[in-house]
This record gives structure tokens, sequence and C-alpha cells, in this order.
């Protein structure tokens, strides 16, 4: 950094100067940037296509094997289900109940601040230790829920299919159910997230314009719903392409969650067998290079795929 | 208000299960063993004293000890002796369960040495990534040279990668290089936060030329110009810049899993709360909850003491 000499401020040669000084300052940025962010990239791309171990001396090119197994082989089948399980039912719902908690806070005006305040605390704890939480709390014979659900027997609850079955003969294992356990973790990414989502439709609902209402309101547009739908709705559209992006982006990452759960294997009959837990797995613990960077690639392909369908919807959405 | 009762129903229901898990965490770390396992004492346990197990077993009386305390009991026999020794460790042994699940929380693992790691490398993080993002921000917002286009859309395109997702070709470098298990390989994949420059890019775009042109006239070099007069007006967005990132890597847990094995005195929080559930048996429920907590709480304090900022820094995202 020391290469700005004085000489580079000059008023004389602006042009000049500016061009070096421009470039000096951009300089560590760039280099970091390459070296960071590109490079391992290029790295990943190559390495999918070779059977390389850390350790080894070499490698062997294989061609497209390591991505042939991603689509044949049943465990990365069952990755590709649990990815999409929990991306598919995180995102529309953390999404739908932070835009109606955001109405309803926002409908409250200043007491609805606590309610803000309180759904915001998931988004500020550690996700592990409220994982672990989690797992007591659905501890199967001494967590909370299951001794909650406990106190329904006997009441006419017991009327539902789920707690005849459950009374009789005992509530779900939730985490060591196969049936339950992704879904126990989609809870936990909803619980967590949908708060952060909330936010960021307030943001954009403060930025409504007061006016709208009243012109809505005159032009015959009475209930509440209409008023929503012919003025909330579309004045929320560029925060929604955005909120929905960065959920499907953070939902592809999950992984404190299920590590924390099932350290070996990703849950009962890898039914919580996510993408990043499987690069952690076979790439890093099993130092199968070659197929990690292969899933590593799709994953890259996933998640820049959606970002290019965002700024494209933004770029071709008509603001209001 | 009592048009709006509903409301609060469906918002306090939501309460409810957002601050379940934070209530059980809190509630577990101050009760006892028992009280956990049979599911009673409210929120506080019943504080009775404990005898912890552990400690009596460690503090056993032997036939030295035995000898040793016959002055101190005249007349008695060996196991008469050896009984009112019992009884005395017991004493000693015993205390409040609140006091023993934080004593073992601090005692069991050494928490501080990773809440002191935590504060190491989410303050380096930051501070590097101020270093390296803030010139090539002024750069790109302030100087003209040419190539500056296709360096802002090199940002563009990074904006797109998530340090995550590239997570297994990162760590084979760092291993390439020898450096896992080393606050490098903690640090050395955030320095450079693409986010960052695009955030003050854009904040110092709003920057007046004047008072950047009256600073050349003084004669200060463009790399002065960033730290002495960019920097003091950018406080604000730095603040919640600081927050972001700090938030996110305090709370990280995929990256430091991926490059800490079993080196302890490099664990971050979440990697120790980790560990401790990982040889934790039933009796230690107390004390993880409690090391739970100690970790969860910094962050939590400081977001209730300074919301606004904290919902500011958290969503920067959703500013673009």
């Amino acid at each position: 950094m020391a290469v700005l000499d004085p000489c580079v401020a000059s008023i004389a040669k602006p042009k000049n100067g500016q061009a070096r000084a421009g470039w000096s300052l951009a300089f560590p940025a760039l280099t970091l940037m390459a070296l960071i962010l590109l490079v391992p990239i290029i790295v990943a791309c190559v390495l999918s296509f070779t059977n390389y171990s850390l350790g080894n001396p070499g490698f062997d090119w294989v061609g497209v094997q390591n991505y042939e197994r991603l689509f044949t082989r049943s465990t990365y089948e069952k990755m590709f289900v649990a990815t999409f399980t929990y991306v598919i039912t995180v995102v529309p719902i953390s999404v739908g109940l932070g835009l109606g908690a955001a109405l309803l806070v926002h409908s409250l005006g200043r007491i609805g601040d606590i309610y803000k305040t309180i759904y915001f605390l998931p988004v500020m704890a550690t996700l592990l230790a409220m994982a672990i939480a989690w797992e007591f709390m659905l501890h199967p014979t001494i967590g909370m829920v299951n001794r909650a659900l406990e106190m329904a027997c006997g009441t006419w609850f017991e009327a539902l299919h789920f707690f005849t079955n459950g009374c009789a003969k005992g509530f779900p294992l939730w985490l060591g159910d196969r049936d339950y356990a992704i879904y126990v973790v989609c809870f936990i990414g909803i619980w967590q997230g949908f708060g952060f989502n909330m936010v960021l439709f307030l943001a954009g609902l403060t930025s409504v314009h007061r006016e709208l209402y009243h012109a809505a309101e005159i032009d015959g547009a009475r209930s509440g719903w209409e008023r929503f739908r012919l003025v909330t709705w579309p004045a929320l559209g560029p925060t929604t392409v955005f909120v929905v992006t960065i959920s499907c982006i953070r939902a592809f990452q999950v992984f404190d969650t299920i590590e924390a759960f099932w350290p070996q294997g990703g849950g009962p009959n890898k039914s919580a067998y996510v993408m990043m837990f499987a690069i952690f797995e076979k790439g890093i613990q099993q130092n199968l290079i070659g197929i990690g960077s292969a899933i590593t690639m799709l994953f890259l392909l996933f998640v820049m795929f959606l970002t290019l369908i965002q700024r494209w919807l933004v770029e071709r959405k008509v603001h209001y | 208000m009592t048009r709006d009762w509903w409301k609060h129903m469906v918002l306090i229901l939501g309460t409810i299960i957002v601050l379940a898990p934070f209530y059980m965490m809190v509630s577990y770390s101050f009760k006892s063993p028992g009280e956990i396992d049979r599911g009673e004492g409210g929120f506080f346990g019943r504080q009775e004293m404990m005898i912890d197990p552990r400690c009596v077993a460690l503090r056993q009386p032997d036939r030295a000890d035995i000898e040793a305390a016959r002055t101190r009991f005249p007349s008695q026999d060996d196991a008469s002796v050896q009984a009112s020794l019992l009884a005395e460790t017991k004493a000693d042994c015993s205390m409040r369960p609140v006091v023993f699940n934080y004593s073992k929380a601090f005692t069991e693992a050494p928490l501080v040495r990773y809440l002191i790691n935590g504060v190491i490398v989410t303050l380096s993080i930051f501070l590097i990534q101020i270093v390296v993002a803030l010139p090539a921000a002024y750069a790109l917002a302030k100087l003209k040279f040419w190539g500056r286009d296709a360096v802002f859309g090199l940002v563009l395109f990074c904006l797109l990668i998530p340090v995550h997702a590239i997570a297994l070709p990162l760590y084979i470098g760092l291993a390439k290089l020898g450096l896992t298990n080393t606050y490098a390989a903690l640090v050395v994949p955030w320095t450079i936060s693409v986010f960052g420059i695009f955030l003050m890019r854009q904040f110092f775009m709003t920057v007046p030329d004047d008072l950047i042109d009256a600073a050349r006239m003084d004669g200060m070099s463009e790399l002065a110009i960033v730290w002495r007069v960019m920097l003091p007006t950018a406080i604000p967005a730095l603040l919640a810049f600081a927050i972001f990132s700090v938030v996110a890597h305090w709370n990280d847990y995929f990256w430091p899993r991926i490059v800490v094995t079993g080196n302890r005195d490099l664990f971050t929080p979440p990697l120790g709360l980790r560990e401790f559930k990982g040889d934790g048996d039933g009796s230690f429920f107390g004390p993880m909850m409690a090391t739970a907590t100690v970790i969860v709480t910094p962050l939590i304090v400081a977001f209730l003491l300074a919301q606004r900022r904290f919902i500011e820094g958290i969503t920067l995202s959703g500013m673009k």
C-alpha cells in the first residue's frame, strides 16, 4: 500500500494519478477476491473431474464419473430429495409467515414493536445452541414437546387421529423417526428464519405511501383484502423477490442443525442428508475430494441460478 | 385495541413458539439433573442443595486419609471415621444446582478460552474486511480509472458466491499451505467481503465530491483521504456492517468445524458447545444448557440494548 507517492494526488495530471491510485487502492481487494473466491471455483471445477484425495501425490482424470455417480447412486438421490424437501418446505412457509407477521405487527403500530423484537431473537441466537435446545425439547421421553402432547391425552383431542395413535403407542421420536426427521429440521429452519423475513417486509411496508391507500379507498377498495391486493402486494413486489431469493440461498446452506442432530450419516435412513452435509462428509471427513467437488459445483450452479433469476425479475419488474 | 384482539392472540401464539427453546435453555441451566429428568421445578427449579457425584467420587477417602483424620475423631473405629470423612466430603461437594451448572460449564471445558477465541476471530475478521474493502470501495465510487467498470462487474459477480459453498476447495488450499488448525484458517476466507465493498461503494457515492477535492487541495494522498476523510463520514454504515459481520461470524459453526479439528485451544464458542454435547451424558444437560446460555447471551443482550441498529445491520443485505 506504500506505493502511493504524494504526486498521485497532484492536480496537474488528475487522469493519470487517479488511474494509478484507483488500481492500487483496489489491488488488495482484487487479489483477495481472485484468490479466495474465483480460484477455488476453478479448482473445484477441475477436481470434480478427478479422483484426487488430500495426501496423495497425484490424481487420475476420471471424466464425468463423479457427476454420473451423483445422478445414479441412491445416496445422492436421497441427498437431492432431502435438500429440495427442505428448500420447498422452508421457503414458502417462512416467507408467508414473515409477511403475515409483518402485516399484523405493522397494523398494530408501536405496540407491535414488542413482537418484532421477540420474533427477531432467533435470528440473533447461535443456531447451533438453539438446535441443541430444540433437541432437548423434542426428546422422546423427557422433552417438553411430547410431555405437552401427553397432557392432551384423555381430552377431546384424542378424537384426532394423531393423538389417538400417540396416546396408545407413544408420540413420535421426532428426530429419530425417518418420516418426521427432515420436517423437524424444516420447522427449526422456519422458526429461525421467519423473523428475518418479517423485518425485511416491515421495511418494505413503511415505504408504501399512505396516499396510495386513500386513493384505493376512493376508488372503491373498501375491504382490507382489497387494499392488500391492490396496493400493499404490488408495492412489496421487489421486497418479496428479494426475500424469496435470500431465503432460498439460506435454505440451501442448511448445515448446523443437521450436524448437531446427526453427526454421522445425516439422519435416520439419510432422510436429512442435505447438500452442505454431503460436501462436509464426502469431501472433508472421507477425503473423497472428487465427489465433494462435484457436489460443490452443482450447489454453486443452483445458488447462482437463483440469484440470476432474482436480478432478472427485479430489473423486469415495473415499480409502482 | 379491542378490534385488534385477534391479532394479539395470533402474535402471542407465535411468541410462545419462538420463546419456548430460549425458556427451556435458561430454565435447564438452573435446574438439577433430577429435576430435568422428572420435568419439575418450574422455571428456576427448587434450588435444593445437590451433591456433585463426580466431586465425591474423586475425593473418596483412602487409607492414608483415615489415618490422618484419626486425631480429629478420637476413639472411633475405622469404619465410622470413614463415614464421617465421607459426610464431610459430601458437604464440601454439595451446592445449589445453578452454581453447579454454571461452574461446570466453565471448568469442564475451557469456556473462557473459547469466548476469547470467538472475540479474536470475529474482531480480526471485521478489521481486515474494513482495511481491504474501504480503499476498494473508495476507488470504485470516487476515482475515475480505466477498467473501473470491469472491476465493479467483478464485484457484482462475486456477490453471487456464498463462501460456505466453496468451503471444500478453500479447505484444500489451506491444508496444502499447512494452515489448518490455526487462527489464520478461521480468518482468511472471510477477509474479503464483497458485500462490504458493494455496500461502502454505494455509501461513498453519496459523499459530495467537493469534500474530496478540498482534501486533495490540502495535499492529502488518496490513501489518506480514505482513512481521514471518507472513514469518518461512513461511521453509521460501518457500524451497521460491523453488526452484520460480527453476528455472522460469532454464530458461524460450519467453517470452524471444517478447519479446526481436535485442537481445543482454537475452538470458537459453537465448537466448544458441540464438543460438550459430544461427550456429555444425561446428568450434564444442565451444564450444557448453561454453556449454551453463556454463548447466546452476549449478542442477545447487545441486540436488546440497540435493537434498531441491529435490525438495520442484519438486514443490510436487504437494502440493495
